[in-house]
């Protein structure tokens, strides 16, 4: 089979020469791709759906706006967008919100875990205090790497202090519904479909390109291209390789088979 | 081209659908359910939860002509309506009512296990259908753990080929492991995943079954048109492709008189002098009421129905509902699911086709070679991208600019799933979060202390997943992944009430009917005393199939005596949905 | 005098050389003289055994899922032991064949009906077109199927080898001319005038299974180019068919050409798909599976069919009005 082109027709996210960001409408591999334009295919029920999901407008009942403040933050670097013109982010923090305002929870709370909310609620001061003692700043006021640093530490199950601020949850399991949270509000979105290039709701019309990654029809080839994180980011490599050591997480939580 | 790049079908987009029946599917539309008992009038069979096993007992008993209801704690699905084809849009499909987990493995719950409506979890299953082994019914005589069933393969494998019928399921002509068998409907064609996993197999000379066997119409079947391959299995089928109690047996039962309460959570079950005479339940405005009933069954899934049981204790039963064996809410089982992800270099794209569509059950059995008992099966997953970003993001251990590169690469990843075979252990356990006996205390809307459920692997239980994940990285690996990482998963909840051959090892015989109050019944996943490494779906509707045999050839006595007769039932053809047996191949039963 | 060479088939014969030139002498003067019944039940019968086999796995595939699906496969083989039979009897030939073709005929009309109505009640039924064409059942297989039955058919108005006389004065022309029967499609066939006819059936079948290959073409994305031929050749046979109906020049030029063609494509397509079933995941490890979800077998063959029916039009005589 032939190797995979790359091709440099799209640039990376970061201008190679003085770095500074280059926002696109689409990033990914998938230009011209959108989901979006075969709602007509869709079925009734699921085009409300999609569509209330990318025009509702979500005040932001549960957060207070200082806690609001520092989520939005928080979230935006567990699912960076900086890489998006700012009228094609996709909002993260009002799905969570919703969610927790409404109490729609999974179905289940983790033993040493207390209720979302409380867990949420929690977690956006502990945020603050860690930027507080760290930086003598808001959280939302930090640079990227020092928000990135915190986050880090989190992640690495070390926060860094204050010693108390993290006491009664797992940290573990946090993380884990944290990062879940970003991924059900990023991944929900018919932007991010287009980004990745799945093919979105598939009813009444289904798929008859089963095999070998052909695109159906209105689907889009993969045009690679040498994607890039911006410089200053501590994500883009893994996680075992930023710390050097194996992090252990935890069973996962999706249905499959 | 044109007529290709057209961004509407003819005529436009497609609509509501505009007339006022329900639907279950494009193409079957029904009355919505007729018949409504009286509180006071007593039904005969009254049924705790329409899922895999309660909607065959439903058709069934009700086609025998006894006066059946089903209580259900969630809607009656119009599939036109209220389902969509979207991973958020279809969260309510679960059971998302607060439980808590622990232990020191804790299972994931909510759209990990367990539905909330008419079909149960059958509507969101992947439709894996693959039999038991005839060894998984002796798993204690054969290896010394576990527990053996208090019936053979035997006694089973005619309602096996029964449902298999009814469903139906469609699978390769030959199937070699287990009893050897063949399928009434042909096997699918292949995606993405399947190949992935037809390739690693044959590479490394390991027998792999394509196309099946998945309860998934691979031909239209009446008015159940054939799956389209949109790889929505696990978000409810709008099709109707794939078998769900709701499309193929609940229909039948509404025809013959069988009533559904929807949004009816049964909240106790009432005994009266050592016999059930009804239960207690909140209908769908909130008000607690009382249903008057001859027999009761509980088909609740692995967790509720021990909750139930449980919140049930009265005078007599201080322990829970037939608990006298101290066994209610023990034993409970998960299959380990370790999800194995591959990244290729060329295109994958594995949301086409349904997630279930070929597997391996080659190291099914005990293996005196290895360090462990019992074995397991490899079968193709297909997540979605919510789902496969949360994979990735444990199995990578990525976030932030990590994970959304990840991500762009999503059509290059193929996913397997271990289907690994965990022992019963008494520590594994449904609970009632009632703040009792160091126990949390946590309650639902109803006020009804919910579920705990605690989880531990065991020695057996960890090598043997060690080893099965090694083999289906290598699998992986053989198709020609470059990158394969894997996430630690459980799945498919049974045990928790097992039916055993002696009163003080189980809480049911081997019909169901508990020990301890000779008119109550429990059906469903929780009466496995051993779970094998197939997927649980096929077995529980097997179970109730043979139980509802048992009923009717019961009579009215189950009414009035109070005596255990252990005969086996004939095992009856005249009840199934009509078209079971004008339809699909003459195959190898 | 026409500025090209004389093509038809009895010139073209006279350019083969000597040793092989006789029996195709003797095989072309059959074929124009309608005297053939034996080869072409011979024909009927390997025809149906294959066309047999294709529904078989295609209905398979298909699940049974409705018991009429049964019938195809029934009479394909009922059809093949009358094509035997006629093979050896004349008797045989002109009644068991003649009606086991008219109701694998009228069968094929019925499954095409019921395609289409297969078609219409998939989600979404022919709002979408494509998708549903593609996905659902093959809409012109059972056309196609009818192939067969048809050469039953004309095998059954044939005359026999053995009825052949002294340069192309067979007994039977000879009676037709004294008795004076009224020449209606019957008549012609049985002397082996019936070229126009036979250019309608491979116009027909040939836009048949080259939409087949287009849309089977299509699902697997044209990967290959050489997936296009079929698809070009189509227009190419079926326009060199139609435009037989007026001009005997094409007939006797274009048609074959694009006859020739069309078989030869069929043959190498027969090649690729198998090539393609052996190189799917599995390959050889899994025959059956990767025969029934390969590329189909036995649609290549169909197609080179539809070649062998434009070449015998080119080999056949013009009716007389
Ligand atoms: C993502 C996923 C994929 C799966 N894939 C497969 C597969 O491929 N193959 C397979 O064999 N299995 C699969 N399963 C497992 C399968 O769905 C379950 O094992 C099976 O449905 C359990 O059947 P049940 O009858 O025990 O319970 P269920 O089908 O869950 O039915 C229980 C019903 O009872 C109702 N209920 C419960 N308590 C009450 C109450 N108190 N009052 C009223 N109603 C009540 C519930 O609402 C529910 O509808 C899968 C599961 C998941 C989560
Ligand atoms: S893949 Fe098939 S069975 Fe699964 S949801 Fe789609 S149509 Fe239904």
């Amino acid at each position: 089979m032939a190797p995979q082109k790359v091709q440099t027709k799209r640039l990376p996210v970061t201008d190679p020469l003085d770095g500074a960001p280059i926002q696109l409408d689409q990033p990914g591999y998938y230009e011209g791709f959108s989901t979006l334009s075969q709602q007509a295919y869709w079925d009734d029920a699921t085009r409300k759906v999609v569509l209330q999901r990318m025009t509702a407008a979500h005040p932001i009942l549960f957060f207070t706006p200082a806690e609001a403040a520092t989520m939005a933050a928080v979230l935006d670097r567990i699912l960076p967008q900086e890489d998006r013109t700012a009228a094609r982010r996709i909002a993260l923090l009002p799905p969570l919100d919703d969610r927790l305002f409404h109490n729609r929870i999974e179905g289940y709370r983790y033993e040493d875990m207390p209720s979302d909310q409380d867990a949420y609620r929690q977690a956006a001061k502990a945020f603050e205090q860690m930027a507080q003692t760290a930086c003598g700043r808001s959280f939302h006021e930090l640079e990227t790497m020092e928000q990135e640093t915190l986050l880090q530490s989190l992640h690495a199950e070390k926060p860094t202090a204050p010693e108390d601020a993290w006491k009664g949850i797992n940290i573990k399991r946090f993380w884990a519904l944290l990062v879940s949270d970003c991924c059900s509000a990023y991944y929900a979105h018919p932007w991010a479909w287009d980004e990745i290039g799945f093919g979105g709701p598939a009813y009444p019309r289904g798929y008859m390109r089963l095999e070998e990654g052909q695109p159906e029809p209105w689907e889009v080839d993969e045009q690679r291209y040498q994607w890039a994180a911006p410089a200053d980011t501590l994500t883009d490599t893994p996680a075992s390789e930023q710390t050097g050591e194996k992090v252990q997480s935890q069973a996962g939580q999706g249905g499959t088979h | 081209m044109s007529l290709f790049d057209r961004n509407k079908p003819l005529f436009g987009s497609f609509g509501k659908p505009k007339d006022g029946l329900h639907h279950l599917g494009p193409l079957q539309q029904i009355k919505p359910p007729q018949r409504v008992f009286r509180d006071d009038e007593e039904i005969d069979y009254l049924i705790v939860g329409v899922g895999s096993a309660g909607g065959v007992l439903l058709q069934r008993l009700a086609r025998a002509g006894f006066k059946v209801a089903g209580f259900e704690a969630g809607p009656f699905w119009d599939t036109e309506r209220d389902w969509v084809s979207d991973e958020t849009g279809s969260h309510n499909l679960y059971w998302n009512d607060l439980r808590i987990t622990g232990g020191t493995d804790p299972l994931a719950l909510g759209n990990n296990n367990s539905g909330k409506g008419v079909g149960g979890g059958s509507v969101h299953w992947a439709a894996f259908t693959p039999r038991f082994h005839p060894s998984d019914f002796e798993v204690y005589t054969q290896d010394g753990v576990g527990a053996d069933w208090p019936i053979t393969y035997e006694e089973i494998e005619p309602y096996y080929q029964l449902l298999e019928q009814e469903l139906p399921v469609a699978g390769p002509a030959w199937y070699p492991w287990g009893k050897p068998h063949g399928h009434p409907y042909g096997p699918h064609p292949m995606g993405g995943v399947g190949d992935t996993l037809i390739d690693g197999c044959t590479k490394l000379g390991i027998g792999v079954s394509a196309g099946g066997p998945v309860a998934i119409l691979s031909a239209s079947r009446g008015d159940r048109p054939h799956c389209i391959y949109r790889g929505f299995c696990i978000q409810a089928c709008k099709v109707g492709a794939k078998a769900s109690t709701l499309v193929t047996h609940v229909p039948d039962a509404l025809e013959h008189g069988a009533e559904v309460r929807d949004n009816s959570m049964v909240s106790r079950i009432s005994v009266k002098d050592g016999r059930v005479d009804g239960v207690h339940y909140f209908d769908r405005d909130g008000n607690e009421r009382f249903q008057r009933a001859k027999a009761v069954i509980v088909s609740g899934y692995a967790i509720e129905t021990p909750r139930l049981l449980l919140n049930s204790a009265c005078a007599g039963h201080e322990n829970g509902l037939a608990n006298s064996s101290g066994t209610l809410g023990k034993y409970l089982m998960a299959q380990a699911g370790n999800v194995i992800l591959g990244r290729f270099d060329q295109p994958v794209r594995m949301y086409k086709a349904p997630p279930a569509h070929a597997l391996t059950e080659e190291f099914y059995e005990t293996d005196p070679k290895r360090d462990f008992a019992r074995g397991f099966a490899v079968q193709t997953v297909g997540p979605l991208p919510i789902a496969f970003a949360k994979q990735m993001s444990v199995a990578k251990n990525q976030w932030g600019w990590g994970l959304r590169r990840t991500m762009m690469d999503y059509n290059h990843w193929s996913a397997l799933g271990l289907l690994g075979e965990i022992l019963p252990w008494k520590d594994n356990t449904v609970e009632l979060a009632d703040g009792k006996g160091g126990r949390p205390e946590a309650r639902d809307r109803y006020g009804l202390p919910v579920a705990k459920v605690t989880f531990n692997l065991h020695d057996n239980d960890t090598k043997l997943i060690e080893f099965g994940k090694n083999k289906t990285m290598e699998i992986m690996r053989a198709a020609g992944a470059t990158e394969v990482v894997q996430e630690a998963r459980y799945a498919h909840l049974v045990g928790g009430a097992r039916m055993s051959k002696r009163p003080e090892d189980g809480v049911c015989d081997k019909f169901g009917r508990t020990w301890d109050v000779p008119n109550l019944f429990v059906m469903d996943g929780s009466v496995m005393p051993t779970q094998g490494s197939a997927n649980p779906g096929l077995t529980i509707q097997a179970l109730a199939a043979r139980t509802a045999d048992y009923l009717i050839s019961q009579g009215s006595a189950v009414f009035t005596a109070n005596g255990r007769d252990l005969t086996s039932p004939p095992c009856r053809h005249s009840l199934s949905p009509p078209g079971t047996f004008t339809k699909g191949i003459p195959h190898l039963r | 005098m026409s500025p090209f060479p004389d093509a038809s088939p009895k010139a073209i014969v006279q350019l083969i050389p000597p040793p092989f030139r006789s029996p195709a002498e003797i095989v072309v003067d059959h074929i124009q003289h309608g005297t053939f019944q034996r080869s072409m039940a011979l024909l009927v019968c390997s025809t149906s055994l294959i066309s047999g086999m294709e529904v078989g796995y295609e209905h398979y595939r298909g699940s049974f899922s409705n018991p009429i699906m049964y019938t195809p496969i029934l009479l394909s083989g009922v059809l093949a032991a009358a094509g035997g039979a006629g093979f050896f009897s004349r008797r045989a030939a002109q009644t068991v064949m003649r009606w086991a073709s008219f109701v694998t005929l009228a069968d094929g009309l019925i499954g095409f009906g019921f395609h289409i109505r297969g078609i219409a009640r998939k989600p979404g039924g022919w709002r979408l077109p494509v998708f549903n064409l593609v996905m659902g059942p093959p809409v012109f297989a059972p056309l196609l199927f009818g192939t067969s039955a048809y050469l039953g058919v004309i095998a059954s108005y044939l005359q026999r080898e053995e009825d052949h006389g002294w340069k192309g004065k067979t007994i039977d022309a000879v009676k037709t001319a004294t008795t004076l029967r009224k020449p209606d499609w019957r008549e012609d066939i049985r002397v082996g005038r019936f070229q126009k006819h036979l250019c309608v059936v491979t116009a027909i079948g040939t836009v048949c299974s080259g939409g087949e290959a287009w849309y089977s073409h299509y699902k697997d994305n044209f990967k290959y180019r050489v997936q296009w031929s079929p698809v070009l050749l189509t227009p190419i046979l079926a326009g060199a068919a139609l435009w037989s109906l007026r001009s005997k020049r094409a007939a006797n030029t274009v048609l074959p050409v694009a006859s020739a063609l069309a078989m030869l494509n069929g043959v190498v397509g027969t090649g690729y798909h198998i090539r393609g079933i052996l190189r799917r995941p599995g390959g050889r490890k899994k025959p059956l599976y990767n025969t029934l979800y390969g590329p189909p077998i036995f649609a290549p063959m169909l197609f080179a069919a539809c070649g062998m029916l434009g070449m015998m039009a080119y080999l056949m005589r013009r009716e007389r009005s």
